[in-house]
């Protein structure tokens, strides 16, 4: 029985198989491959095989082709095979990614996840991985964080201790994250600072690449023209990727990836895998970078509305005391003018009264009380405006020297031999003219209570270191302890009363001056210090 | 005889005040208001002026402009029972400034000065 296939001959005639399609004609005169391609599904091949060995002639001659096929189509399927695995492994894997970088809004946590992917066997598997940030502020493409072996000599303890754990992707980004950001942010310290770059070299690769947003495969590094020695030197690589973090157009930063430690080639499905990797990254960094800035605005409008509450809480405190100084202001007026009547008639009278006059005593009686009225007032509004000094810059001699003027006349009365010695040229001094000026005739007014007639008191300035001294010293008795307490009683609203209000109003304005106020009182004699701090020295 | 004009609108300091000033040899006349005060100022000449600053009408900071402006020859010491005013800028267009007290030696001696001054 003839065959019916046409596989025993060498060639055949354009009809003598009607599996071959047109524009394939060459399958006429080449019999393996068309033994391949057509007589291995041909129905008549079937037939053939299924006579009797003798009738079907030498098929051992064909059946190597179809051998040959089989073992090829074998190689190919496991290839296959393997790269489906490679490609679930990397959609298992970018989905994990994915999840954290979709959801962590800290920068730190993003940027751990996303090189220890990079870097980590499970993920693409690369040597290290080197993360530039764009920093606005300062127009530098900046170093920011760096992850896998600094040297080759790291590499085998980071893979032996990757061993020792067998953690998961998300497990290895975790742990990284939570224990060894900092380390390693100390570790690359140096490698980072090297790497940055100023936005303005345009000429620069990783700038260049950040510009035209399009990735780059630097086979040889040596031979890249514009990268200085000693980054390359730091980089320690021939072979690196570069792909540029970009977020809706907006430059994020630039990654950086080699295999330092295998010298393994990197291939373009690495550099393409890095690329679709690049854009959720930099869209999360962008995105913990605005949550970041949020966060310290958010602590800005929060300490701001603080502020404006406290600020509130003065005004309302201010009109408050205005009120009362208001209050305190009027009652002064309304008391001042009858008070100055009274005074005033009873000195005119007691100037045509006769020493000897009964009546002199009395008179006296009303110049005193009138007098002492008047002091109170005075300390009652000096008392309400105390609380806000009015700084301004003042030559202390110059106050000085007008506070002794006025009360000159008041202690050669008194009897008192009086001494000013003022030290030229003193820095300026930032004070309250009239509440300083009220607490040196408050110490005045103190000498003269004590000081008997022969008395000595010596009022002098001097320049200190940072500050300016006022010192007076008398040779009167000492201070008694009510006085004393007096000088030290800073609260308002205290106890103190009578003569040691005057005392306890200056020490209380000195201290709102942050001013030094010492009081050394010994049978010899008492000096008060005063000390101002210059303009230029610090307080007030 | 110099002659000095008081303003204050209490009659018992204008009293004083003219009482302890003639004492000191100054020829004084009182006025208890701003347009007193401007009537006399038109009539007569002086050469100084003390004037209070709250009165009622016009006060003593207003009458102060009207003399600075059209007599800046004529010296003001502002005698008031106020600090405050001294804060105000006001009041620096007077030559001296001075709290009202019994003791009128401060006034006396602003007087004094204020006085000499302008002779210079």
């Amino acid at each position: 029985m003839p065959l019916e296939c046409c596989w025993p001959k060498e060639q055949i005639a354009p009809g003598d198989c009607p599996y071959i399609p047109p524009g394939k004609e060459h399958l006429l005169f080449d019999r393996k491959q068309r033994f391949l391609s057509c007589c291995l599904e041909c129905p008549r091949l079937l037939n053939d095989l299924g006579l009797p060995a003798q009738e079907t002639g030498n098929l051992s001659e064909v059946f190597p082709y179809a051998i040959e096929e089989i073992i090829q189509l074998r190689a190919r399927l496991q290839d296959q095979q393997n790269l489906l695995e490679s490609r679930g492994r990397e959609i298992k894997f970018l989905h994990e990614v994915s999840l954290v970088l979709q959801t962590s809004v800290d920068m730190d946590e993003v940027i751990a996840m996303a090189l220890t992917a990079i870097t980590a066997g499970q993920g693409f598997g690369l040597n290290r991985a080197i993360l530039l940030l764009v920093d606005r502020s300062r127009l530098h493409l900046k170093g920011y964080f760096a992850v896998g072996p600094r040297h080759r000599e790291d590499a085998v303890h980071i893979w032996k201790e990757l061993e020792d754990h067998d953690l998961t992707l998300r497990e290895m980004a975790q742990r990284f994250f939570e224990q060894k950001m900092a380390t390693e942010r100390e570790r690359f310290r140096d490698l980072l600072e090297i790497l940055s770059v100023p936005l303005a070299a345009e000429d620069h690769p990783f700038v260049q690449t950040l510009n035209s947003q399009l990735s780059r495969h630097i086979p040889d590094l040596w031979q890249e023209p514009g990268i200085p020695l000693a980054q390359r030197q730091a980089l320690g690589v021939a072979e690196l990727v570069m792909v540029p973090l970009v977020s809706k157009n907006r430059r994020i930063g630039l990654l950086l990836a080699d295999n330092i430690v295998n010298s393994c080639q990197i291939t373009g499905e690495d550099l393409q895998s890095l690329e679709t990797f690049a854009l959720p990254m930099a869209f999360a960094i962008e995105r913990a970078a605005l949550y970041e800035r949020l966060q310290q605005e958010l602590v800005r409008a929060q300490e701001t509305n603080q502020r404006l509450q406290q600020q509130q809480e003065t005004i309302v405190r201010m009109e408050k005391m205005a009120l009362v100084g208001n209050i305190a202001s009027n009652i002064a007026h309304s008391i001042r003018n009858p008070l100055t009547i009274i005074g005033g008639f009873a000195r005119t009278l007691i100037r045509s009264t006769p020493a000897d006059d009964p009546k002199r005593r009395h008179i006296e009686s009303i110049v005193r009380e009138a007098r002492r009225l008047e002091d109170v007032l005075q300390e009652v509004l000096v008392h309400s405006e105390s609380l806000h000094p009015t700084l301004d810059l003042w030559d202390v001699n110059q106050l000085v020297a007008g506070v002794y003027a006025g009360l000159k006349e008041d202690l050669e009365m008194a009897g008192v031999e009086s001494h000013l010695e003022l030290t030229p040229a003193l820095p300026q001094v930032k004070l309250d003219y009239k509440k300083i000026g009220y607490c040196l005739r408050a110490l005045f007014s103190n000498l003269l209570e004590r000081l008997p007639a022969g008395g000595q008191a010596t009022l002098s300035t001097r320049a200190g270191e940072g500050d300016v001294e006022i010192t007076f010293r008398d040779n009167g008795p000492p201070l008694d302890a009510a006085t004393l307490e007096a000088t030290r009683d800073l609260a308002p609203g205290s106890a103190v009363t009578g003569s040691h209000l005057g005392l306890s109003l200056c020490a209380r304005i000195l201290s709102a001056h942050h001013a030094g106020f010492f009081v050394e009182s010994t049978a010899t004699g008492t000096v008060f210090t005063i000390r101002l701090a210059t303009a230029q020295g610090g307080t007030p | 005889m110099t002659r000095l004009l008081v303003v204050d609108d209490e009659q018992d300091i204008r009293y004083l005040y003219a009482a302890e000033l003639t004492d000191e040899g100054y020829q004084v006349d009182t006025a208890g208001s701003g347009a007193e005060a401007s009537r006399l100022l038109l009539e007569k000449e002086y050469d100084l002026l003390v004037l209070d600053i709250q009165m009622r009408g016009e006060s003593g900071l207003q009458l102060l402009q009207k003399v600075v402006r059209d007599r800046r020859a004529l010296p003001v010491i502002l005698c008031t029972a106020f600090n405050c005013y001294k804060d105000d800028f006001s009041s620096w267009l007077a030559d001296a400034y001075v709290v009202k007290s019994s003791d009128l030696t401060e006034l006396k001696t602003e007087v004094r000065r204020v006085l000499a001054k302008h002779k210079h």
